[in-house]
């Protein structure tokens, strides 16, 4: 494994490649900084261009911008209140106040040395699952990938913000969309209502339309308050001997939770920070500290969304499932390089294989470099007002999704995609469950008809089959845990609570 | 309390986002009931959209209930009307001009129209604004990216 590890790391290390990683983390950080610019975006927009490059450069490239927006996820919380990317959400609770105190230099170091360390577990988890993965994977049948992709469906919508039923609808009506089209094993067309959707719905236009479109749309005329970007003063933005002691621990429980969510497919990087901001409060004794700049509290789900970012290409690369929208789109970038992720790629092309993961080391790296030097270019570009901003996010949109298939059709999917995503929102829909479903939703279908083939409508397959069983046991008791937890919210919050809430 | 207040148009308004959901998986039923279901071992094209049909149903009627059960929930708030009809139309212009007059006109057209979901959107800065974001877009995609769309009409 070690001496892979060292070839992979001769092919990061190669100029060609590690100019891609270079691009693809500054570029990263850059859309992490600008809110309302997500990966999902930039990535699309670049799905084209990485026809011209080999499909290491494509991968080094595509994934550094993934886990370079985690860094430059928290700049704009620390420094504006304004989360860049969903999983920076929870930077703000303890990021903001510590800005006001004038502390953000603080803060900023704190965040890019716990996403370093995130990142590197992730990294190292991402080293050692690799091998034990792909030999499980090799005895993944169909009735394993169904149930991994039940699995996922399930984390996606009982795990993390938003009601679980309606995460839930969200999930199905993801897969309903991912219906559409030619049906994989028969050709038969389903829900074609024009020529151009016999290919299927594209991600990139339901990515884009749903994340990017309607936050436009929402936030084309809302004015963020002005910027008094606080002066960092360099000299102080190291902490205290004791303060640094006492991250150890944050950063660890933190880049564990990410690490597990992230490879677990449908959690992804924000979930992680929700959780990992969670757990910290529930272990802190000084939980009343928390929401004042608390370091532990900022730390942790740093540390753990970058975490996550790393360890969500564990299924992706060793299983070909992808985790999240992000992930199936790099998937895509491998595809149409003609290479088919699974079991197989680490045996029949390690130099790909390995050399992605080690860029991401050697990124984690880049990234830790250039993060604090490079904090007065973004602050310059946080200057930037939305309304210079969002026009050249429609045109990036527009040109994007145009170029991926060259497709009209496509571009006009994407608004009503962006029309839809707005009013989901306004009736307390999540969307990240909707995309999750949209991806796994054929390869759940798939996998459940070829299983059923194959055992002849046998259920017990399922069952009887240990990694199969295993992966139902995971379900089921996820789905016990969450009506537990639900039935224990309800007796909790007596009514007299509610009503207080209410007004 | 709450239950006191709650008049008719109030609770219809509360299931309606369930029901949209409703009249979707009923949608999808309707258009999918043709498809040759198969077998369970034999799955044809239709069973899959049969059950999620199926699925989507029952949880908006689940939505609708438990909805109609909750608390109030707190207004949605007001509809952005002007981020809906302008970034709206700025790409339906782009989809309609693309092929038409190439890249870059219909950039210029989108980033113009687009400018004016902003409320405080003055014209000659607009248009100001809308030529350096095209001369910038064609740099970007036709000079560097090098992208295989026409920038002009020919």
């Amino acid at each position: 494994m070690l001496d892979q590890f060292v070839m992979g790391l001769s092919v990061a290390l190669q100029p060609q490649v590690l100019t891609y990683a270079l691009l693809g983390v500054v570029l990263g950080q850059l859309i992490g900084v600008l809110p309302g610019v997500g990966a999902i975006t930039a990535i699309s927009l670049l799905l084209p261009v990485t026809f011209h490059l080999d499909a290491t450069a494509s991968i080094v490239l595509l994934g550094g911008i993934y886990y370079g927006s985690q860094y430059g996820g928290s700049i704009a919380s620390i420094l504006l209140n304004l989360p860049g990317t969903p999983s920076s959400v929870v930077t703000c609770l303890e990021g903001y106040p510590l800005a006001k105190q004038n502390r953000a230099g603080l803060a900023l170091f704190v965040a890019a040395t716990s996403s370093f360390v995130g990142g590197m577990i992730g990294v190292a988890i991402l080293v050692l699952a690799a091998i034990p993965m792909a030999t499980i994977a090799v005895r993944f049948g169909a009735p394993e990938y169904a149930m991994l992709v039940i699995l996922g469906l399930l984390a996606a919508s009982l795990i993390g913000t938003g009601s679980q039923l309606r995460s839930f609808a969200m999930v199905v009506v993801g897969v309903a969309l991912g219906l559409v089209g030619a049906d994989a094993t028969t050709g038969f067309f389903r829900f074609v209502a024009v020529r151009e959707l016999a290919d299927g719905i594209s991600l990139v236009s339901l990515a884009m339309g749903l994340f990017g479109v309607s936050e436009i749309i929402r936030q084309a005329a809302t004015r963020t308050a002005a910027l008094n970007t606080p002066t960092i003063q360099m000299r102080d933005i190291l902490p205290t001997r004791t303060e640094a002691a006492s991250l150890a621990g944050p950063m660890l429980r933190g880049s564990s939770l990410g690490s597990f969510f992230g490879a677990l497919p449908g959690t992804g990087a924000a979930i992680a920070s929700f959780m990992a901001y969670a757990l910290e409060r529930r272990v802190s004794r000084r939980p009343q500290a928390f929401g004042t700049g608390h370091l532990p509290g900022l730390a942790a789900p740093e540390s753990a969304n970058n975490a996550a970012a790393q360890t969500s290409f564990i299924p992706t690369l060793t299983l070909g499932v992808p985790g999240d929208a992000v992930m199936a789109l790099i998937l895509g970038a491998l595809i149409l390089n003609g290479i088919v992720p699974g079991p197989r790629l680490m045996v029949d092309q390690p130099q790909i294989f390995w050399g992605v993961i080690a860029s991401f080391l050697v990124g984690n790296i880049i990234l830790l470099l250039i993060n604090i030097p490079l904090i007065r270019l973004w602050v310059l570009l946080l200057r930037i007002p939305y309304q210079r901003l969002y026009p050249i996010i429609i045109v990036m949109i527009c040109v994007g999704v145009y170029s991926h298939r060259t497709s009209i059709t496509d571009v006009i999917l994407t608004l009503a995609f962006g029309i839809l995503g707005y009013l989901l929102k306004r009736y307390r829909f999540e969307l990240a469950p909707l995309l999750l479903g949209f991806v796994l939703g054929p390869l759940l279908e798939d996998n459940f008809r070829r299983a059923m083939l194959i055992y002849r409508g046998d259920f017990t397959v399922f069952i009887t089959r240990p990694i199969s069983a295993i992966l139902v046991a995971a379900s089921v008791a996820l789905v016990s845990f969450a009506i537990l937890s639900a039935l224990r919210a309800r007796r909790k919050r007596p009514k007299p609570d509610r009503a207080e809430r209410t007004t | 309390m709450q239950g006191a207040d709650q008049t008719l148009p109030d609770r219809l308004r509360r299931a309606a986002s369930g029901a949209v959901l409703l009249a979707f998986g009923l949608a999808l039923l309707f258009i999918a009931w043709s498809y040759p279901v198969g077998r369970l071992t034999q799955m044809g094209p239709g069973f899959i959209p049969r059950v999620v049909g199926l699925l989507i149903c029952a949880l908006a009627v689940a939505i609708i209930v438990s909805d109609l059960l909750a608390e109030a929930a707190p207004p949605p708030g007001m509809v952005h009307w002007r981020g809906l009809v302008f970034v709206g139309s700025a790409i339906l212009l782009f989809a309609v001009l693309i092929e038409q007059t190439g890249l870059v006109p219909a950039i210029f057209a989108a980033v113009l129209v687009s400018m004016f979901a902003d409320d405080r959107a003055r014209p000659l800065g607009a248009l100001i604004y809308s030529l350096v974001v095209t001369f910038g877009a064609w740099v970007l995609f036709i000079l560097a990216l090098e992208l295989p769309i026409p920038a002009f009409w020919r």
